[in-house]
């Protein structure tokens, strides 16, 4: 392959994350917490129904918290604070003045970053999967959920610069870090399935583009083989990449520094 | 031929006070060039525009109206083109990365600019031993002081051979032999490379020892625009000395030399140079005093800014 600046970019971003072992243990730790501790509610919650909760059984919900949680935990949690924060203090300069698109370059190093976390994010989920309730339901599911992942993740980083991009007309825009996890974790399919939230709901989440970040690979790891998801995830992914690069565009043309 | 060329360039910011918006201006129509090949030292007291003047000119900001082209390219719309070209080192804003070694992040930078694998190679090496830093390369960014780290920022900002070099505050914190080591680093890349330097700086032995020209920048303005050695003849014209006696002198009275203050033994003189040399006056503090330590500065830069803007028109 071609050594362009971008694949330099995301191939250094695998190598600081694997050179980082603690940062990235303490993280997959968390994950795992998050495994059991759902693995338990969804145990509890299907017994509660009859084994069956909106055609998810147990053995689906645990393999959709395994998809939905680790694609979403393979992203920086604060990623739009830090990128708030780089154009409010004027460190974004810096990336300005080499001769690359500056957020193409660290959407590629954070690409990079988070497909180390999300291989050991879901090799780990695949173990506890397995011993906890044997394979995925659907071989097919499985084979469209690996794709999905990663563009969940893209969409997800893609999504974030899209919103700190704000920064550049908004003072405080960094804070909407925490509007925005919130919206994944609701309308992205993070805590439960699109299906489990009322109907209007979940139809108004079907529109917007946080579903691709966590329920798509969810609801195809689940047993769902609905390949039509994916071109959704494509088509939404070259959306909001345009929108990050047309949002940094104009931003940079409004940057403020001052001082040294 | 001119590497800058500055018309008229203005850059008004909006900022917000007692919820009103109002526009403040930064750079207020200036209007210059810098050859090929010439250092530069464009200076000026906090707040006079000169940084906003680096980061037009270097694209990371619009301006407000006006022109400039530097190598050719209208730095805020080709930026990208210009990026390739030019070298910046700011010393308040790391351009390395602090969790990998500099080698590493030059490799990086290396692939940014897209030079070959064994051109990079080569060149760091190359630059490695003009600015005799090889042995710091392997060591994490972060582990390095600060005088370390700043000869790696300017070997990462020499790799594609850059044609001019914008320095902003590039020796602020360092120690000052490492202060001196880099001046003489920038004077050697630009004697070997003919690179021209702009060269921003609130320390006088920065622009006394790299600049061959400066330009006075307050309010936004240019005020004094010349060769430095006309300026160290016509506005240098004072030293500060610090001296420790080492028992209170009886009457301290020197030709052409003010008390400006003491404290105990302590005193901080004025000499004025263009009356009398600053070695006549060490000659005679160290021959009828008992002197137990001296030392010579420059007046701050502030005053001699002062000094210039209180200037009758030139």
């Amino acid at each position: 392959m071609t050594r362009t600046p971008y694949w330099a970019a995301f191939t250094d971003g695998i190598r600081r994350t694997m050179a980082a072992p603690a940062e990235l243990a303490v993280r997959i730790g968390f994950f795992a917490v998050i495994l059991v501790v759902f693995s338990s509610l969804w145990r509890a919650a299907t017994q509660a129904n009859g084994g069956v909760i909106q055609g998810y059984g147990y053995r689906e919900l645990l393999w959709y918290v395994i998809a939905a949680e680790g694609c979403v935990i393979a992203t920086k949690p604060r990623l739009i604070e830090e990128i708030g924060d780089d154009i409010g203090n004027g460190d974004i300069a810096i990336d300005m003045l080499r001769p690359v698109s500056v957020v193409s370059f660290r959407m590629a190093a954070e690409m990079g970053e988070a497909v180390v976390r999300l291989v050991c994010a879901l090799s780990l989920g695949a173990v506890f999967g397995l011993l906890s309730v044997s394979a995925p339901p659907s071989l097919e599911g499985l084979l469209a959920a690996l794709p999905a992942a990663l563009l969940a993740v893209g969409c997800n980083l893609t999504m974030q610069y899209s919103f700190a991009a704000a920064a550049f007309w908004v003072e405080d825009a960094k804070s909407t870090w925490f509007l925005y996890q919130k919206l994944i974790f609701l309308l992205g399919g993070m805590l439960l399935p699109l299906e489990l939230l009322p109907e209007s709901l979940a139809g108004i989440a079907r529109l917007l583009p946080f579903w691709t970040t966590a329920y798509v690979p969810a609801r195809l790891l689940s047993g769902h083989a609905e390949w039509q998801l994916l071109i959704v995830q494509l088509g939404w992914l070259i959306v909001l990449v345009a929108a990050a690069l047309a949002a940094f565009r104009a931003g940079e043309k409004r940057l403020v520094v001052t001082g040294g | 031929m001119a590497a800058i060329e500055v018309t008229n360039l203005v850059k008004r910011f909006a900022t917000k006070g007692r919820g009103r918006r109002s526009l403040v201006e930064a750079v207020s129509g200036i209007t210059f060039s810098v050859e090929d090949g010439e250092r530069l030292a464009y200076i000026g007291p906090n707040g006079a525009g000169k940084s906003t003047s680096i980061k037009m000119l270097t694209g990371i900001l619009h301006p407000t109206e006006g022109h400039a082209t530097v190598l050719g390219y209208i730095p805020w719309s080709e930026r990208r083109k210009l990026v390739r070209h030019i070298g910046t080192l700011f010393g308040q804003r790391s351009q390395l990365w602090a969790q990998l070694t500099a080698r590493q992040t030059f490799r990086l930078l290396a692939r940014i600019y897209r030079l070959d694998d064994r051109d990079a190679a080569r060149r760091i090496e190359e630059l490695g031993e003009l600015l005799e830093a090889t042995t710091l390369f392997d060591v994490p960014v972060k582990s390095l002081s600060l005088g370390q780290r700043m000869r790696c920022e300017l070997t990462a900002s020499q790799l594609h051979s850059p044609r001019v070099l914008f320095l902003d505050e590039p020796t602020i914190g360092l120690g000052l032999v490492a202060k001196q080591r880099f001046r003489e680093m920038i004077v050697r890349l630009n004697e070997e490379r003919n690179m021209t330097v702009f060269l921003t700086s609130h320390d006088v032995s920065d622009i006394e020892y790299v600049a061959r020209r400066v330009i006075v920048i307050n309010h936004g303005r240019i005020i004094y625009d010349d060769d430095v050695s006309s300026m160290r003849r016509s506005l240098l014209r004072t030293k500060l000395l610090e001296v420790r006696f080492e028992e209170a002198p009886r009457a301290l009275s020197l030709d052409s030399v003010e008390v400006l203050k003491h404290s105990g033994l302590g005193y901080k003189l004025v000499v004025h140079t263009s009356q009398r040399s600053i070695r006549s006056v060490l000659d005679e503090l160290l021959d009828d005093y008992s002197v137990a330590d001296i030392s010579v500065l420059d007046p701050p830069l502030e005053e001699i800014i002062t000094e210039i803007y209180e200037a009758p028109q030139r």
